[in-house]
């Protein structure tokens, strides 16, 4: 009996930290030095409503950092970045999902010298309800809707207007236009 | 009774505010940093993905939506969900403006499974790009400056 009971109680506290979500994941490597495929299950929220407790009923209209409450375990995981290799983050991907239970696969990034831990880059969503998976890909697309006035060839990173008033002022190296004619001057 | 206790359960779910985490005041210091650059390795090691060399890429990051981070001198990293009334950290204008800049931010600590985030209340002073890493790394990554000649 007591070595039933003994066996249960190590059973139940066996770390869920352990658990292989790479199991059934069909993400594409970013050859990272620090990279792990992971598919789970997760509900989506609003980080800010987690900690504070102010909670918009859209989670922030993209505008918001979010987060992926795995269901396995309740581990909050920081989605960080979106599948395109375009400097592109993950709110505007899950915030449709804002509140709901989707499951994700894509490339958790584990790196204990950094302090990376549950950081994640979401590559496909699988929507409440449905079998089959969508990219996680429309960043750039958003942009060029809320961006019509920056209509133009190459990527939206050299033609955001944001980006363009900082860079016009302070310089690629943001230490002025001075140094950075010096720096161009001396290496182009 | 039922019908109305179940309306009343409801109403309360959709317009009372979501339950706080308990979080600790702390004031830290260090650089708004670009965290995927930082933590994924994808432009360099971690000291060539801050300051001046990686200046116009974390304006790329922030303005794309990525979380930027709040490198802290003793290496700890801290995610900023909030500066002020702002909280609009996916891609907002406040974020974007302090790129690579040295601050002093006075605001709740959150932990949970195992990162840091930070809802700032008040960057209590702006030291600008005081990391002029440039002259050991050059621009990170090297098209972050397009070539004039070409």
């Amino acid at each position: 009996m007591l070595k039933h009971l003994t066996a249960a109680i190590a059973l139940l506290a066996t770390p869920l930290a352990a658990q292989d979500f790479s199991e059934g994941s069909q993400a594409r490597s970013w050859n990272l030095y620090a990279e792990i495929p992971a598919k789970f299950e997760a509900k989506v929220v609003d980080l800010v409503c987690e900690f504070t407790g102010d909670c918009p009923a859209d989670c922030g209209a993209g505008k918001r950092q979010m987060g992926l409450l795995r269901t396995a375990d309740d581990v909050l995981i920081l989605a960080m970045k979106n599948s395109q290799p375009a400097f592109t983050g993950a709110a505007v991907e899950l915030q449709p999902y804002c509140n709901q239970v989707i499951t994700v696969d894509g490339l958790m990034l584990d790196d204990p010298d950094l302090g990376a831990r549950n950081v994640y880059l979401v590559q496909s969503i699988v929507p409440p309800g449905e079998t089959d998976k969508i990219k996680a890909n429309t960043w750039t697309k958003v942009w060029a809707k809320e961006h019509p006035e920056a209509k133009g060839k190459g990527p939206w990173f050299r033609r955001d207007p944001s980006i363009k008033e900082i860079i016009a002022t302070e310089g690629y190296l943001g230490l002025g236009l001075e140094i950075d004619e010096a720096f161009i001057a001396e290496n182009f | 009774m039922r019908h109305f206790t179940l309306s009343l359960l409801a109403g309360l779910a959709l317009s009372s505010p979501g339950l706080a985490a308990e979080g600790t005041r702390i004031q830290v210091s260090g650089e708004i940093i670009d965290t995927w650059c930082y933590y994924s390795g994808v432009m360099g090691g971690p000291d060539a993905v801050v300051g001046s060399a990686h200046h116009t890429c974390a304006l790329w990051c922030s303005a794309g939506g990525i979380p930027v981070g709040l490198l802290a001198e003793d290496g700890t990293v801290y995610m900023v969900l909030k500066v002020g009334d702002d909280t609009q950290t996916a891609g907002g204008d406040t974020l974007l403006r302090m790129a690579a800049h040295t601050v002093e931010a006075d605001g709740m600590l959150y932990e949970r499974d195992g990162l840091r985030y930070i809802v700032v209340s008040d960057v209590v002073s702006d030291l600008d790009i005081t990391n002029k890493n440039h002259e050991d790394y050059g621009n990170v990554p090297g098209f972050s400056i397009p070539d004039p000649n070409k």
